[in-house]
């Protein structure tokens, strides 16, 4: 039935130079995952501030982030960017792109949660002194993060699987692009894909795991 | 950017992209969505021990990046000799992937049944099929369907990978055109607005069920 | 030692006894009246689209022709480079036409012709960058289509130089576009392409500066590492396309200029 011979030694000799790619990824993860949270946040009191523009703003984001593919996101962060002149190397491309996605989600998350959070609290803040600002950063805030806490684990492993898209624009460093780039040498397709799923299957397990501990730690009153 | 060369021709072969983008959705998600409410029932059936294989199965669809599961996906077929188109090897690969997705909606819908409307159904008589059939799965469906249209649109943008294969959907023949006409910022332009005029109303639609939905 | 000599000769002899008379891929490919090329058509002038989207070019004309001479039609499957081998071994096509370089490491997974065409490699820069030559791209950011030939090469030259940057792109267009964008400073492709690109006029401010230092990139068709029937075939068919030609024809139709040499001196093949 098989006439093809799996080449598991060769393939498994590049193993390191993947779990070099492995690296790249998670950074680029992390990355996104911080700039998308400051973005979202940004957004999400742009949404609250009741300023026609800005809210425009907020909520064009947001549609258009959850409204076309993750991969289109990226290929016009480089290609799209690039006819205005804009040049970002592969690297920042897909880290805007990601980084635009997950701001996206996000700011949706955080909507959600905030519905959970009585409007009286903000009141109750404001009546005690504090500014609009004050009452959103001490009481609104925290109890915003913790309801939106588990749907940001999901994207924080969303934005691993995303960083496989970097291949599009000629990332070659990340854990898809070395994976490519050994393919493309070789022919050698399912060897090496299989061990980038593994690694892949591995990273978001760790997140995740990692996420649930800080999770217990951090909300644990 | 307004002198184009782009033809209506052009436009055409877009909208092809699109109806390939369509079907390929179509497909997956209705095949995907069969499998998860299969494995949905059966997941809570023979409860979290007995399910544990389906479980890390169906994880593995989860954390693996799509791109990745399509060409290791297409490198399998290819080494048992299925011989299977790229069209049918996307929809194998995206049905599962949305399957893997479903499961978890259709486990949250069903968990989602107070026990004890299920035991006063079953104590008033009904059989279990019965008591899936019309106390669970009204109910279970109200709470899953926003899950479910969120879970389609994404089905729908993440086919955009499928074009590694060589299928040729929406952002593909985007690309093509970009190699002809050299106009990258026009033609991808067109293509966003192409997907986002498809995935909005049904976004807005999941977006008011669930509101609707959530006050009873 | 013994035992297990003994145990193969009675397993080989078993599946000889077992395994009936097989028709080969060359006979598969005769009666079923098709023969199914695996051509990228991103790649001017060697495959590419005419203004109705049809797929035109050498590859393309290589395929009919290689039809024509079995005797049965000819269908072009699309395949993006980083399709061409999973394509081929699900059997989905039969031939690969795809200006694919004959590298060892390849030839270890899909069976190689002898050589169809040689490349050239040439550099094209961004008139922007000040690149005049090869030597100048030293410290500049390059790209190339991931995986050719031409990528390989000059990645490891942008190793040696120790300073740049090295950019893969994963269709030809990609990178051209990305060079006329100026996210890319220059290029090293086959000369063919460069030139085709270059004339087209479609990308403004590029042009070719000069030769690349590179060996002469050998391509060739590929198909099933096992099938020797008709890999011969192949072998026998480029060999008349030169002899009758219609290599000279096909290569002044897309190309123009002097025609490559397939042949290599002092070795044989």
């Amino acid at each position: 039935m098989f006439s093809y011979t799996f080449h598991w030694n060769q393939a498994l000799k590049a193993l390191p130079q993947m779990l070099d790619g492995a690296l790249v990824t998670l950074q680029i993860a992390l990355l996104s995952m911080a700039i998308g949270l400051a973005v979202a946040l940004a957004l999400t009191l742009f949404r609250l501030s009741g300023n026609r523009i800005l809210g425009g703003f907020a909520t064009a984001w947001v549609e258009i982030a959850r409204n076309t593919p993750a991969l289109f996101q990226i290929y016009m962060a480089h290609f799209g960017l690039g006819s205005f002149g804009i040049h970002l190397s592969p690297y920042a491309a897909l880290l805007v792109g990601i980084a635009f996605n997950n701001a996206g989600y996000l700011a949706e998350n955080f909507r959600g949660a905030l519905k959970a959070i009585p409007e009286t609290q903000t009141r109750a803040g404001r009546s005690l002194g504090m500014t609009s600002l004050q009452a959103f950063r001490y009481i609104v805030m925290p109890q915003m993060l913790r309801v939106a806490f588990l749907p940001a684990t999901n994207q924080m492993v969303w934005a691993i699987l995303m960083t496989s898209l970097g291949v599009t624009v000629g990332m070659n460093t990340d854990l898809a692009g070395i994976t490519q780039e050994l393919n493309a040498r070789s022919f050698r397709t399912f060897e090496f894909f299989a061990i980038a799923a593994v690694i892949y299957y591995l990273i978001a397990k760790a997140v995740t795991l990692a996420a649930r501990l800080a999770a217990a730690r951090m909300f644990r009153y | 950017m307004f002198d184009t060369a782009l033809t209506l021709a052009d436009l055409g072969f877009l909208a092809k992209g699109a109806a390939m983008t369509l079907a390929v959705t179509a497909v997956s998600v209705l095949a995907g969505t069969v499998l998860g409410v299969l494995f949905g029932v059966i997941r809570n059936q023979v409860g979290p021990y007995w399910s544990m294989p389906l479980t890390f199965l169906l994880d593995i669809f989860r954390s693996v990046p799509l791109l990745i599961q399509l060409v290791l996906g297409n490198a399998m077929q290819s080494i048992m000799k299925l011989g299977w188109a790229p069209f049918t090897t996307s929809c194998v690969v995206l049905s599962l992937y949305t399957a893997a997705y479903c499961t978890e909606i259709v486990r949250g819908g069903i968990s989602s049944v107070p026990a004890t409307t299920r035991r006063a159904a079953r104590s008033l008589g009904m059989t279990w099929w019965q008591d899936m059939r019309y106390i669970v799965a009204p109910l279970a469906t109200r709470v899953s369907l926003p899950a479910w249209i969120g879970l389609t649109l994404g089905v729908m943008k993440d086919s955009a990978l499928v074009l590694w294969l060589g299928l040729i959907e929406l952002l593909r023949a985007s690309q093509i055109l970009v190699t002809r006409l050299q106009e990258p910022l026009f033609i991808l332009l067109i293509c966003g607005a192409i997907y986002f005029i498809i995935s909005f109303p049904i976004a807005r639609l999941g977006g008011y069920l669930e509101r609707r939905w959530s006050n009873d | 030692m013994k035992k297990t000599s003994v145990l193969a000769f009675g397993l080989v002899a078993a599946t000889a006894l077992t395994s009936p008379a097989k028709a080969d891929k060359l006979d598969d490919i005769i009666s079923s009246g098709t023969l199914r090329c695996a051509v990228v058509l991103d790649f001017p002038p060697m495959g590419a689209r005419d203004e109705n989207n049809n797929p035109i070019g050498f590859d393309v004309d290589y395929c009919n022709d290689l039809a024509k001479a079995l005797g049965v039609t000819a269908e072009i499957v699309e395949t993006p480079f980083p399709e061409r081998i999973p394509a081929l071994m699900s059997g989905r096509v039969d031939v690969g036409v795809a200006s694919t370089s004959d590298t060892l490491e390849r030839a270890k997974t899909v069976g190689m012709s002898i050589p169809y065409f040689a490349f050239e490699m040439a550099v094209t820069a961004n008139d922007k960058s000040g690149i005049k030559s090869f030597e100048d791209m030293k410290g500049k950011t390059v790209g190339a289509t991931a995986g050719t030939f031409e990528a390989i090469a000059l990645e490891n030259s942008v190793k040696e130089w120790g300073t740049g940057e090295f950019r893969p792109y994963q269709t030809q267009a990609d990178v051209f576009l990305a060079l006329s964008q100026g996210q890319i400073d220059a290029t090293v492709s086959t000369s063919t392409v460069a030139q085709s690109n270059v004339k087209s006029g479609k990308f403004a401010g590029i042009s070719v500066v000069g030769k690349a230092p590179y060996d002469i990139d050998y391509v060739a068709l590929f198909t099933n590492r096992e099938e020797y029937g008709l890999i011969n075939y192949l072998n026998l068919f480029v060999n008349q396309q030169v002899r009758t030609g219609r290599y000279k024809e096909l290569y002044e139709k897309w190309v123009g200029g002097d025609v490559p040499d397939l042949s290599v001196g002092g070795v044989y093949r």
